[in-house]
């Protein structure tokens, strides 16, 4: 394929016109040439070397890209991320979510549907309740197999390397023992605050510290629990409300179990082995069936931020009884 | 007309006997002529270019006046009536020509909108606007993605649309300034009234006057001229003006002397002639229509851009129908599919290629047109370049377009005059004797003088009235003696007989300069053999000898030598005339001489000849060295064509023709073997009998080519041949004749100066300085904007890997996307463009004119080694840094690439809230996002960091970058331009919003530089192991 002059070229100063082949005949000498034995328009030991070549080439580059990866692989600490907090992009600004979460078939919807009587239609949320708590019902499970679990309180904080209990099996009517109290038509809706390394909350210690659009209730409940306990106010406090009007009316009684929010002796996440997330329960204990109820939860710091659409310290799901 | 009759009346008894007693109903005379001019529609084409290889075929010329008149029912001294103007007008339609056919505007424009690239971009448009109105009418909150996507796609082709149209409208604006070519007013008789009139509005059969200074309004048979001369050099080629008269001197109309044509101009004298054919039907006319007939095909460069859109187009319809199939059978939605597909397309086009490829090309035009080559149509500027054959005109574009004398013979020797433009060749000596009479008689026996206004001009520029050899030898001795109006002033001209073609010679009797002298001095010149006749002593070395047979036979070797040089020679020779005889104040009777024209003193010869320009016979040289076939084709004498062709390297020094080996050997040229002479002169005439075999012979066996003597007709078939042969050829020509050769050649180049409107309309480039040695220089453009293009593609092709990459990944391992659309297009809109212009501005790698013109056939701008090299090598080491950057910063933030495998479908999931990483930090769709946006940007910029090699290694395919250097600015500037930009679209504030660019870390600018140095390290090898083993496996399969 070099520029190489043909014989006749030379003499006669003019480059011949190659004949025109019908397009099929051209192809089919592209796939199989007799002459030369060439498929594909290369013959065999012409595929072989480039063949080679590019097995060289392409082998030459992924071990250097692999190298590459490995070297890399090892200045990073297995624990600790490189980047943290405002550094990372993952922020400062944690997200809430709530469990059981809708199908994975379905997985922009946020609508916990079951009918009340069905057994059937409820078994799919208690099972993915059941399978989202198995980890902190079994220590075993975790990757320190639950060896450096401590029974932290408000006034005792985990040591190093130490991890806090999170004794899910107690919350009742919100067990599995309880089907979590779906059958009853009035589910346990789980709340988890996103786990960022690193973060620590920014407590509320005084009442003038409240902001405006904290629910009176959540306002009240502070002042109690500080008047018990001042240690109490070391909290990520939550809590939920229907989101319009409606939902508020339709949304009946709701018990927090087995706090209003996250205590804060479980941050920071430092990544310690066998960590789990603080998790509350919210018990819906009598809510309106046959409408699509629209639930709120907020958690509450000084330090974080409520952005519905971006779902940061607030999630959003709907409960539909049927 | 009977009615007309009557008010004739007797007084115009000519007009009653001319005028037809039948009413005409023209068609016996009119309908005879049309059926013979207009050819039947259908094979028009055909038909035309056949009809114009044969020669014009009409009678109008041969016929007598009267029945001129009768069948133009018109009369010399009153005209055509108004009646009958109106309805020949009517009928025939304005005498202008037809434009020239022009596709509309609007359909040019919907090329440039809907060809190459882009339809597919198009179909990518589409698709985003069809997703996104799926997920408007499904979705509550629609991401804007897709219908921001669809609108950037359409921009863009839109965009790229209007500007290559801008591009192309401006370069055909060009003829313009050209357009101006139908003559304005005319003078007409109609019934016996003078009218001046439009043009427009002659019809055949008026009665037309013409003076000197005007432009002929349309073809017209003389009746009555004074002194009538006209220009026809834009017709026939012919540079001096012709007489013209009543009389029928030729059969063939475009010889004859009772013709003038429309066009042309009239350069002396006063005619009045009828008008018998207008408009279209004119010669000018049908030569100009059947030009812009000519199919002219596709543009080399056009053909190019083409298969490389094919290739790319298929690639691009392969990856993205197989992929939108694979993610179904992975079990995609089907709207993500389209998404996928969308994307493979967005990542295959590269988007800004044919703008950068315009833009380069309209660098080179702009760069050809400094060095004086106008290029109307962009793409010509590359087939030049591809040229392997040059058709060039001998007048005005090898030589200087202007008589010089060259030689002299006196005291029995020749001596050479300077011919050079700037009068830096050789000197002789001008105090002889010999030299003092020559310089004599050709000063004083001479009419030419200068024309007034031209002070400042050098000598051999200034205009002159007067015959082209007069004006030579007015020059030559104003060169030599100083002014030589002074001189004839101060030898005053007492008597002259003109030059006229019987006599062959011109005399001229002047006082003597020296007041004491009586006699008077009698100068003569002329053709030298009559001169001869006439002489009986020759002046040598200062001394009258006898004319005797040895110096008869030194002026006959002398003649023949100089003839021999394709020289024009004439003869000088003086008297004294005896005073007693003939005293100051005799009556020289010039009609009926009364003195001797015998006897007189032999003195010399002078010749001339239209000496090449200076810079030709390097250029011709370097066309050779190019691989470049020169041919000449002309209207003059084989001697004269075959002197000039030697004297400018087109036949080059030993290689003989047929005729000069037959002398050689003394056998008779029937006897030579014609495939032993490599240089050939080939007679019009013998053009005209033989067959296409016989000229593809005599193409193919022949390197040296001399076309002599032929006419333009003859042009087109040896135009034709060449291209059948398989070359790529250019043609020169000013003529309105060779405007079909012109329009046949793959790039016809029209002269500037001496180029007639037609011609420059016909071509494809025009030479502002009419010089042969400008082509060279577009040969040398064209072909470095070819490997340019090469280079240019290289560099834009390579980024494509990169960019395909990622959503193939995507789509088979399930990670969160590396590069998004919008990146993409930054890179093919953004930061590409300027480096890929800049390879524009690339010094040559090495000689390019001393390789071969690339093979159209096989030397493709876009093979498959450029291929292999830009998709298979460089792309996949740039896909690997950018690889490298995203796992990195995947991992930085928390993601480990093992982590990132399958995690797609919950990564982009807006419901998914909480997605545990690597470290258990859970993260929102929010952040993750903004993480996935960051991988884009840091792809994205990595991508910019590898194209800095890329840019570097493609500035040359074999050298190293140490022997090319970086003194390409331009270039330079481009790598800083980049990542300029780059680092703007990164760090403005705001595009996070807009482009969902994001602000990276400095370091995530370095995981890239590795790669960088490694497409560096490994390309310099791999031209490393070009340049030691030439034609070796490395480079059959690489060296793009």
């Amino acid at each position: 394929m070099v520029q190489k002059k043909k014989p006749e070229e030379v003499t006669t100063g003019f480059y011949l016109k190659p004949p025109d082949t019908p397009w099929t005949e051209s192809l089919k000498l592209f796939l199989y040439d007799p002459k030369t034995n060439a498929v594909f328009g290369r013959t065999g030991s012409s595929w072989a070397k480039i063949g080679t070549f590019y097995l060289v080439f392409y082998l030459v580059l992924a071990a250097m890209f692999g190298i590459m990866l490995w070297i890399f692989y090892h200045t990073l600490d297995p624990r600790t991320p490189r980047w943290k907090l405002k550094e990372s992009l993952i922020g400062t600004d944690p997200g809430l979510g709530f469990r059981p979460m809708p199908n994975d078939t379905d997985i922009r919807s946020s609508l916990i549907w079951y009918q009340g009587k069905n057994k059937r239609t409820h078994k799919y949320w208690t099972q993915t309740l059941e399978k989202f708590l198995e980890i902190y019902r079994k220590p075993g499970l975790t990757p320190g197999r639950g060896q450096n679990i401590y029974n932290c309180d408000y006034d005792r904080p985990p040591g190093r390397g130490q991890v806090c209990d999170v004794d899910v099996k107690n919350w009742h009517p919100c067990t599995s023992e309880q089907g979590f109290n779906y059958p009853q038509s009035s589910p346990c809706v789980f709340i988890k605050l996103n786990k960022i390394f690193g973060w620590i909350p920014d407590y509320y210690n005084h009442t003038d510290e409240f902001p405006s659009n904290m629910p009176d209730e959540l306002k009240q409940h502070i002042v109690e629990q500080k008047n018990i306990n001042p240690q109490l106010i070391k909290t990520v406090w939550v809590s939920c409300e229907g989101e319009r009007p409606v939902d508020r009316e339709n949304i009946g009684e709701i018990e927090y179990i087995p706090r209003k929010g996250f205590p804060g002796y479980f941050y920071p996440f430092l990544n310690t082995e066998g960590y789990l997330s603080p998790l509350m329960a919210v018990h819906f204990k009598r809510p309106k069936t046959g409408v699509i109820i629209n639930v709120e939860c907020k958690a509450w710091a000084k330090n974080l931020k409520h952005d519905r659409k971006d779902k940061i310290g607030v999630v959003h799901f709907e409960l539909l009884i049927d | 007309m009977p009615s007309t009759d009557a008010r004739l009346g007797r007084t115009d008894s000519y007009r009653v006997a001319t005028v037809p007693s039948l009413t005409d109903d023209n068609k016996t005379a009119d309908g005879k002529v049309k059926s013979r001019r207009k050819p039947a529609p259908k094979k028009q084409r055909k038909g035309d270019l056949e009809d114009l290889k044969q020669e014009l075929d009409i009678d109008h010329h041969k016929i007598s006046v009267e029945e001129l008149y009768q069948r133009f029912s018109t009369h010399p001294e009153t005209g055509l009536t108004h009646a009958k103007a109106k309805e020949n007008l009517e009928r025939d339609g304005p005498n202008a020509l037809t434009p020239p056919k022009t596709t509309p505007e609007w359909v040019k424009f919907c090329k440039q909108l809907f060809g190459g690239f882009a339809l597919l971009l198009w179909v990518g448009a589409i698709l985003c606007f069809i997703a996104y109105s799926i997920q408007a009418s499904t979705v509550e909150e629609p991401a804007d993605d897709n219908l921001y996507l669809g609108i950037v796609l359409a921009a863009v082709v839109i965009v790229t649309g209007i500007f290559s149209y801008y591009q192309e409208s401006k370069s055909s604006r060009i003829m313009e300034s050209f357009k101006n070519m139908v003559p304005q007013f005319a003078t007409v008789l109609r019934q016996g009234e003078k009218l001046t009139l439009r043009a427009e509005d002659i019809v055949l059969g008026d009665v037309v006057e013409v003076k000197f200074g005007d432009r002929i309004p349309a073809d017209i048979r003389i009746i009555e001229a004074r002194g009538f001369k006209v220009d026809n050099s834009s017709l026939t080629g012919e540079s001096e003006p012709q007489s013209r008269g009543v009389d029928l001197t030729n059969d063939n109309p475009l010889e004859t002397k009772n013709l003038a044509f429309f066009s042309t101009n009239a350069v002396e004298g006063t005619a009045k002639g009828v008008v018998i054919s207008c408009g279209d039907n004119t010669v000018m006319g049908r030569i100009a229509g059947l030009a812009s007939g000519l199919d002219t095909g596709e543009t080399p460069i056009a053909k190019e851009i083409h298969h490389f859109i094919h290739i790319i187009t298929g690639v691009a319809v392969f990856l993205g129908v197989s992929f939108f199939i694979i993610a179904f059978i992975l079990g995609y939605y089907w709207l993500d599919a389209v998404i996928f597909l969308i994307g493979i397309i967005v990542a295959n086009v590269p988007e800004g290629l044919l703008a950068t490829v315009t833009v380069c090309l309209t660098l080179t035009a702009k760069r050809m047109a400094s060095k004086n080559c106008l290029v109307k149509n962009l793409e010509a500027v590359e087939t030049l370049g591809s040229t392997s054959t040059i058709c060039s005109d001998k007048t005005g574009t090898l030589t200087q377009n202007r008589m010089t004398v060259a030689h002299m013979w006196f005291d029995n020797q020749i001596i050479e005059a300077d011919t050079t433009e700037d009068q830096s060749g050789v000197q002789y000596d001008r105090t002889s004797p010999g030299f003092k009479a020559l310089a004599r008689i050709a000063t004083l026996c001479n009419r030419a003088e200068f024309k007034g206004g031209q002070e400042g001009v050098p000598i051999l520029k200034k205009e002159v009235n007067g015959d082209a050899s007069e004006a030579a030898l007015l020059k030559c001795m104003e060169l030599a003696l100083g002014d030589v109006m002074s001189i004839r002033r101060r030898n005053r001209k007492v008597c002259e007989v003109p030059f006229n073609s019987t006599n062959k010679y011109q005399v001229s009797i002047h006082e003597t300069e020296d007041p004491n002298d009586p006699r008077h001095l009698m100068v003569m010149k002329g053709a030298p053999e009559r001169i001869l006749d006439r002489c009986s002593t020759i002046f040598i070395g200062g001394k009258e000898k006898l004319l005797d047979e040895e110096m008869k036979e030194a002026f006959n070797n002398a003649y023949l030598e100089l003839g021999g040089l394709g020289e024009r020679v004439l003869g000088f020779c003086d008297m004294m005339l005896p005073s007693d005889k003939f005293p100051l104040g005799f009556k020289f009777d010039c009609d009926d001489p009364n003195f001797p024209l015998s006897g007189m003193r032999f003195v010399g010869l002078m010749s001339m000849i239209d000496p090449p320009r200076a810079a030709v016979p390097d250029a011709v040289a370097k066309c050779r060295s190019a691989g470049i076939k020169v041919i000449m084709v002309t209207g003059d004498h084989p001697i004269t064509a075959k002197a000039i062709a030697k004297s400018v390297g087109i036949i080059s020094e030993g290689n003989e023709t047929v005729e000069d080996i037959a002398q050689r050997l003394n056998i008779p040229v029937s006897e030579v073997n014609p495939r032993e002479a490599k240089a050939a002169v080939v007679h019009g005439t013998e053009l005209r009998d033989t067959g296409s075999d016989q000229l593809d012979e005599i193409l193919r066996y022949h390197t040296e080519i001399v076309f002599a003597r032929t006419s333009p007709q003859q042009k087109l078939i040896i135009v034709e041949g060449c291209q059948r042969m398989g070359a790529i050829v250019a043609v020169t020509g000013d003529g309105v004749n060779d405007s079909p050769a012109l329009k046949k050649a793959d790039i016809g180049v029209a002269m500037g100066i001496a180029g007639s409107d037609v011609s420059k309309q016909a071509a494809d480039m025009i030479l502002l300085d009419d010089n042969f040695a400008s082509i060279v220089t577009g040969v040398e453009e064209g072909r470095l904007i070819f490997d340019n293009l090469k280079k240019s593609i290289a560099y834009t092709l390579t980024s494509n890997i990169p960019e395909i990459s990622p959503f193939l990944a995507f789509i088979l391992l399930d990670i969160p996307l590396p590069l998004g659309t919008v990146t993409i297009l930054c890179i093919d809109l953004g930061t590409d463009m300027v480096p890929a212009i800049s390879l524009a501005y690339e010094e040559a790698e090495s000689d390019i004119m001393k390789r071969q013109p690339r093979n159209p056939f096989t030397d493709k701008l876009v093979n498959e080694r450029l291929i292999s090299m830009a998709y298979g090598q460089i792309g996949m080491i740039q896909a690997a840094a950018g690889f490298f950057v995203y796992f990195v910063i995947m991992a930085e933030n928390g993601f480990l690439p093992t982590k990132l495998f399958g995690i797609r479908k919950h990564w982009d999931s807006k419901a998914v809230n909480d997605l545990t990483d690597s470290y258990g930090q859970e993260w929102t769709y929010r952040d993750r996002k903004a993480l996935e946006y960051t991988c884009h940007t840091a792809f994205f910029v990595s991508i910019v960091v590898v194209q800095w090699a890329d840019l570097i290694i493609c500035k040359t395919r074999r050298n190293s970058i140490l022997h090319q250097g970086m003194r390409n600015w331009a270039l330079n500037f481009g790598i800083v331009f980049e990542t300029a930009l780059a680092a703007f679209l990164s760090y403005t504030p705001g595009m996070d919003k807009g482009l969902r660019m994001y602000p990276l870390k400095f370091v995530w600018w370095l995981p890239a530089l590795p790669f960088m140095v490694s497409i560096f390290v490994y390309d310099e090898v791999r031209r490393f192991y070009l340049r030691r083993n030439p034609g070796g496996w490395l480079e059959q399969e690489t060296y793009y």
